[in-house]
């Protein structure tokens, strides 16, 4: 009987780390809001950019690819600089940050 | 297929191909030798002669116009962003000046901001200023170069203390001169009330969009002429440069094959099936304004993305309702120029004059700085020099007009509308019970689909 709790309690255990797991762990969205510390871009040809951003709850330097086109004109034209605030969403894919939503969060 | 919409789709055909001939830009070789200076170099060797006095006129420099087909408004008196007041823009150009924000107690930390930002002159010469030193701050590049370095264009103070707009006076992004691209157009227009996508709610992209899946951009409808803007009927968009634009200027007014559907045209607006979604802000709060990370404050915004939103359908002549709790759309069933189109709903709260049941507007730097939303709303008064006032928290409903998002596939069909759970809310768009039993049904469409269906498997 006591062998039987343990098991189940190790089942628990295993079930509660996978759910309650960091969703960096996960194909989840990760949803943040920070500001620009850099943005690396290779060339007015370049199909991906790497922006790091200053987590503003956290204070943690996060690095995501970029690749979707109107953001990536948006760094070459520098109409999204170091500096800007950002409102960004990205998922963990093949170990790499990688960007879904990346937006100013600023306007008029 | 009109003419006109093939010799568009023709020229999109033709330029495509050969657009890097667009850097061959005349005049090429004389901004190369003499560098750019701004509305004089444009001018200059008989080029675009008078153009930038012209531009002078246009709402684009004056953010305003004569408003003829909204109501409560005083005659001869000119409207728009400079001066409107209403709740998605608390504030406008003039209560809402580009300014250097007070200190955040916080953080100590400043930033510039206002209305008038997007205006494209120096803001030494700003919203409808006139004369020589007006024509030669206008930022012909900002919307007419491809390769305008957006750095520059930030405001600064100059060792007067007087508020300034940077400009990209560059000869690289002089020599990119050319029609207004996409991104020319949507640097201000998709950052308007607040944030990316807040107030249109719509992105001119392939993703998103028929016409820029094909591979147009903004200027192709809203093709310009002298530098006035051809626009729709909005009813939440006044200014005007007086020339309008439609779907039926390409598309005509028989655009589908099935004449079933073309005789929708009369009664239903192109909008109402093409255009099935809305996004963007659907309310906002600014009588209590959010602390961001930045410890700077805003107006608290509820919002959607692209295509998240279904609009609300109303009939719509024209001409518009102007209350200080309501702006939307004029018409009637009974009306026949009226025709039903689709709306983005937006519900905005802010303080009201008990007094005078009108909206009163904010200067947003006291409360960007500090939360303090009366301190704006008493900085806007004395701009407009209103002694009195007794402001009370109250909502105003915006019915903005929808003519992006464009699609053809997804486009609404029979049993979208006719359906006991169609999209249209046909009580309200005033037909009888015995009617929307009729409007309602399969019956009306049963057998064509069923042979629609039947030839396309």
């Amino acid at each position: 009987m006591k062998r039987f709790a343990v098991v189940i309690l190790l089942f628990a255990v295993a079930l509660a780390a996978t759910v309650f797991a960091p969703a960096s762990a996960s194909a989840e969205d990760i949803k943040l809001v920070g500001v620009i510390t850099k943005i690396d871009i290779a060339g007015p040809d370049a199909t991906t950019a790497t922006a790091t951003l200053k987590d503003n709850k956290t204070g943690e330097l996060v690095t995501v690819i970029v690749s979707d086109d109107l953001t990536l004109d948006k760094f070459k034209d520098h109409r999204i600089v170091v500096g800007d605030e950002i409102r960004l969403k990205y998922e963990v894919k093949d170990g790499k940050n990688t960007s879904k939503y990346f937006r100013k969060t600023a306007g008029c | 297929m009109t003419l006109k919409r093939y010799l568009i789709l023709l020229s999109i055909a033709l330029i495509v191909p050969f657009a890097a001939q667009a850097k061959d830009h005349p005049g090429k070789a004389y901004i190369e030798k003499n560098g750019y200076q701004g509305p004089s170099t444009c001018e200059a060797k008989g080029c675009h002669p008078g153009t930038a006095k012209k531009f002078l006129g246009t709402v684009h420099w004056k953010h305003a116009s004569l408003v003829r087909n909204v109501d409560n408004l005083e005659p001869g008196k000119e409207y728009g962003m400079k001066n409107r007041i209403y709740t998605m823009c608390n504030g406008n150009d003039t209560v809402n000046n580009l300014k250097e924000v007070p200190p955040n107690p916080k953080t100590g930390k400043t930033k510039f901001t206002g209305c008038n930002t997007c205006h494209p002159g120096d803001h030494l010469s700003d919203v409808g200023s006139t004369g020589k030193k007006a024509e030669a701050a206008i930022d012909c590049l900002l919307c007419h170069s491809s390769a305008y370095d957006f750095r520059l264009r930030k405001p600064f103070k100059d060792e007067k203390g007087r508020v300034v707009m940077g400009q990209d006076r560059s000869v690289k992004a002089a020599m990119a001169v050319g029609k207004p691209g996409v991104k020319n157009c949507m640097v201000c227009h998709e950052a308007a009330g607040g944030g990316v996508l807040i107030k249109r709610g719509f992105a001119f992209a392939k993703e998103t969009d028929v016409h820029a899946a094909k591979g147009m951009v903004c200027v192709d409808c809203h093709a310009a002429k002298d530098h006035r803007i051809p626009t729709g009927f909005d009813p939440n968009n006044w200014a005007n440069d007086g020339v309008r634009v439609a779907c039926a200027d390409c598309h005509g007014e028989a655009p589908h094959k099935d004449e079933d559907t073309n005789r929708h045209v009369a009664r239903i607006a192109c909008q109402a099936c093409h255009i099935p979604r809305t996004g963007g802000a659907f309310a906002k709060d600014f009588t209590r304004w959010t602390q961001g990370s930045d410890g700077f404050f805003e107006p608290t915004t509820l919002r959607k993305e692209a295509n998240e939103t279904p609009p609300l359908y109303a009939w719509y002549n024209k001409t518009v309702s102007n209350t200080p709790a309501f702006i939307g759309p004029k018409g009637s069933r009974g009306d026949k120029g009226s025709r039903i189109y689709p709306f983005k709903m937006y519900e905005g709260k802010a303080f009201f004059d008990r007094k005078t049941g009108e909206l009163l507007s904010m200067d947003f730097a006291p409360p960007m700085a500090t939360g303090d939303v009366l301190a704006g709303v008493a900085s806007a008064a004395k701009t407009l020099g209103i002694k009195e006032y007794d402001p009370v928290p109250g909502w105003q409903t915006i019915y903005f007009g929808s003519s992006h998002l464009v699609t053809k596939e997804k486009a609404l069909s029979c049993a979208n509308c006719h359906a006991p759970n169609g999209v249209l809310n046909f009580k309200s768009l005033g037909y009888s019970d015995e009617e929307i039993r009729k409007l309602t049904s399969a019956a009306l469409y049963f057998d064509k689909m069923a042979e629609k269906q039947k030839e396309e498997w």
